[in-house]
């Protein structure tokens, strides 16, 4: 029988998902590589390490799963994490460590291009917020810090084209994930000038553009005979993790928003129309030609609560965190909506949307003498969906929606998925695929192989489960507080300046 | 707490005892100066604080010591004083003679011990790499002096087994609390990043899973789940993870011999190596190294 295998090459670790041609999910594995933060700021990954880790789960993945139990590999198709960098020299040899989305080194020439008239033009040509996090600045900083990397640098690459050209020997970026490096132009499909001036490159230093359903690539001949694939094996080059999720979770249209919480977060809205956000708070991505996925991120996710874990959950075990969670998140419904007013903003580690100030810090703010520790517990909960929400407010108003489906590891615990059908006064709904990336790539696969006309026949299969309706009394105790968290947010800028300079980070 | 001095050829009590160079308690009251200058330690010593406040500088770096404290002075470290004599106080302490114990921390105690040679050999490496010389709190450490002493005073029946299982219980003990006091066992991926580092910067160690499991503070069974649960692999394969992805580097950007590169990276041998090698790329090295050393 044929299967469709997907690759998603994500922040922290490589995940495999291999499904039957009609949907049906035949089997998951993972494999994990490491973060290096050689500096505070710095956040970098080997790609060779990567590219063994991919090819080793890979490897054992079709082994075990697909080969032993006479699955025939119809199609391979790959998404990865965005705004990752990687110079390679003219052998395509890596320069060094791949730089990440997390890497914060670029603050001053993001600053600096803030600052210039065409910040706004880069903005709305390429679809990518200015930040330390674009290719755009990181290419820059190389230019300014990394001189003679920078002057040995052939091609500016993803860690996704890596593996690719590793796996293939072709070295191309889909649409979508470079529409994701600031120096793409989302509108004529092809490498932007003023953000190429700005960075300090010619179009000749970054990979060839194709769309997101480039399948002409061929395994080399080595790892047809080491992973037992046949030459014709079809490779579909995919998209981002961000545009697959939102796929995948069947966000397609008018009035449907999708929220993922990992240790990170996103609201993200889909159409044929970008978003233009006077204040640059929104990204604009490709899904695929005409197609964006819109939204804004939040450093300020799961991470958080896990932060909180560790430092006041109870471990029963060495290293129990998931069961720490699990009990915190107990003991935060012993407390009411709203926390009785005890506020928390999430900002530990600095915020991209809707504020986009690196420097912005975390806060427990109206504590009276009666709040217990339940309350301080619900309250960092409701201080991360609070920070979810802003985002969301902001999106509405320049896109409607009316439903919400949620996704990620911590979207999923009830309490969190009904505090946010709370929150926006709409009923929400529960991914009912385990993982809402590999689902996005094996719709996208499915598409490219004929199976649906279209991505938007494609989308409307998702199918969606267990209804959280929105409390409107509880809606109302949010608001107020909502008003309070918004207000501080904005208010305390000063004084995150001034804490994050004593801080020194 | 009696005090006493035992030592090595001098003191009878420690014939049965040849890798036990001195055991003590003493109660210091006078300054006597030069006394505890900084000098090369030649021995495994632990030291545990009884009584007063100490400032000692231990492998380069100063400490207060207060009671419960307990020091652990490893083979060639440097150790002493710099007033050049011991504080006012009371201290007991046990100087250890093992077999080996080498700067990179391979550790072989003797056949006095009953801790097997694999979990001997994982309470140096966690030693020497952590370099934690001080231990606060811990009073366990005392207690266990405090019973050797006793045997070696009242020389009951079976008493030689028992202090050597003293001793063996005081390194277990002080290894467990170090990984503990490590990594407060909270932050699994935090601890799998430092023994991540400790890897990569000894590649060439041919590393055992109890090794690793120690350095994280976990039993090797528990280890090794909670390993395969975060990272997909077994602790000896995301290991051979690294091994390659350093050898791909050093196959790309030297011109080093492939058995050289293969002695580095931790496999033991060049044909090994490539097994390893060809079965996870389907490439040689040598094939590899000419595959990526011309244009794409």
């Amino acid at each position: 029988m044929d299967c469709i295998i997907t690759i998603d090459i994500g922040t922290s670790a490589v995940r495999i998902f291999a499904f039957e041609m009609n949907g049906t999910a035949i089997g998951f594995a993972k494999g994990s590589y490491p973060t290096f933060h050689t500096e505070p700021i710095y956040s970098e990954q080997d790609p060779e390490q990567v590219f063994i880790t991919v090819l080793y789960v890979l490897k054992n993945f079709l082994t075990e799963k697909i080969n032993a139990k006479k699955y025939k590999v119809a199609a391979i198709c790959f998404s990865a994490a965005m705004h990752s960098v990687l110079p390679v020299d003219k052998n395509g040899v890596p320069l060094g460590n791949a730089i990440t989305w997390a890497d914060n080194r670029g603050k001053q020439e993001a600053d600096d291009l803030k600052k210039l008239p065409m910040a706004k033009t880069i903005y709305d040509a390429t679809g990518t917020p200015i930040h330390p996090m674009s290719p755009l600045i990181k290419i820059a900083w190389i230019k300014r810090h990394d001189k003679e990397r920078f002057s040995k640098t052939d091609k500016f690459i993803a860690i996704k084209n890596y593996i690719i050209q590793q796996l293939t020997g072709e070295c191309v970026i889909d649409y979508s994930l470079a529409s994701a490096t600031g120096l793409f132009n989302i509108h004529k499909l092809q490498w932007d000038d003023d953000a190429l001036a700005y960075a300090g490159i010619s179009a000749d230093k970054l990979p060839a553009a194709v769309p997101v359903f480039y399948s002409s690539l061929q395994l080399r001949r080595e790892y047809q005979v080491s992973l037992g694939l046949p030459k014709k094996t079809k490779i579909i080059i995919g998209a981002s993790d961000g545009c697959m999720a939102t796929l995948g979770a069947g966000v397609w249209g008018e009035g449907k928003a999708t929220i993922t919480i990992e240790q990170s977060g996103a609201v993200r809205v889909a159409g044929n129309k970008v978003i233009r956000d006077s204040k640059q708070r929104f990204f604009n991505y490709l899904l695929t030609e005409g197609y964006y996925v819109s939204g804004g991120p939040t450093n300020n996710g799961g991470v958080i609560f896990e932060w909180f874990a560790k430092q006041f959950g109870v471990f029963n075990e060495a290293y129990g965190i998931d069961d720490s969670i699990h009990r915190l998140i107990k003991d935060a419904m012993q407390a009411p909506p709203g926390s009785d007013g005890l506020l928390f903003l999430p900002y530990l580690l600095g915020e991209r949307a809707p504020l986009w100030n690196a420097n912005a810090r975390g806060a427990y703010f109206g504590i009276n003498i009666k709040h217990e520790q339940k309350h301080f517990i619900r309250a960092t909960l409701e201080g991360i969906l609070y920070e979810i929400y802003s985002i969301g407010k902001i999106l509405e108003e320049h896109r409607a929606f009316s439903t919400l489906s949620i996704n990620g590891s911590f979207a999923a615990y009830p309490l969190w998925a009904q505090i946010i059908a709370d929150m926006f006064g709409k009923p929400v709904s529960v991914n009912n695929s385990y993982d809402s990336i590999g689902t996005g790539a094996l719709l996208l696969s499915q598409t490219e192989m004929g199976l649906y006309r279209n991505l938007e026949d494609a989308a409307k299969t998702v199918s969606l489960q267990a209804s959280y309706e929105p409390n409107k009394n509880d809606h109302q105790v949010y608001m107020r507080y909502f008003s309070v968290f918004e207000k501080l947010s904005h208010k305390l800028k000063d004084e995150f300046e001034e804490i994050a300079l004593l801080q020194n980070v | 707490m009696s005090q006493f001095f035992l030592q090595q050829q001098k003191s009878a009590e420690l014939n049965p005892f040849p890798h036990v160079i001195e055991l003590a308690c003493q109660k210091i009251q006078h300054i006597q100066f030069n006394s505890f200058a900084l000098r090369q330690s030649s021995r495994l010593q632990i030291f545990y604080i009884n009584e007063g406040r100490f400032e000692w500088i231990i492998n380069g770096k100063a400490f207060t010591l207060y009671p419960g404290d307990t020091a652990v002075i490893l083979p060639q470290q440097e150790f002493g004083s710099d007033k050049s004599f011991l504080d006012l106080g009371i201290i007991s302490w046990i100087a250890l003679a093992p077999l080996q114990f080498t700067v990179a921390g391979d550790l072989s105690l003797g056949t006095w011990s009953g801790l097997p040679k694999n979990e001997t050999r994982s309470i140096g490496k966690l030693l020497s790499l952590n370099q934690v010389s001080v231990l606060s709190k811990l009073e366990a450490a005392g207690h266990i002096l405090q019973c050797m002493q006793k045997e070696m005073a009242e020389q009951e029946i079976g008493y030689t087994v028992r202090v050597n299982q003293l001793i063996d219980e005081l390194l277990i003990t002080i290894v467990r609390h170090l990984t503990r006091q490590n990594n407060l066992q909270r932050d699994f991926p935090q601890s799998f990043m430092q023994l991540e580092q400790s890897l990569r910067s000894n590649l060439d160690h041919q590393w055992l899973v109890e090794e690793m499991a120690v350095m994280v503070g976990l039993g090797t069974t528990a280890f090794t789940e909670k390993v395969k649960n975060y990272t997909g692999f077994s602790p000896l394969h995301y290991l051979i993870n690294i091994r390659i992805a350093e050898a791909i580097k050093l196959l790309k950007n030297s011109s080093k011999q492939v058995t050289d590169i293969a002695l580095e990276t931790g496999f033991y041998s060049s044909q090994h190596f490539s097994t390893t090698f060809k079965k996870l790329t389907g490439y040689t090295p040598r094939q590899f190294r000419t595959n990526n050393s011309k244009k794409i």
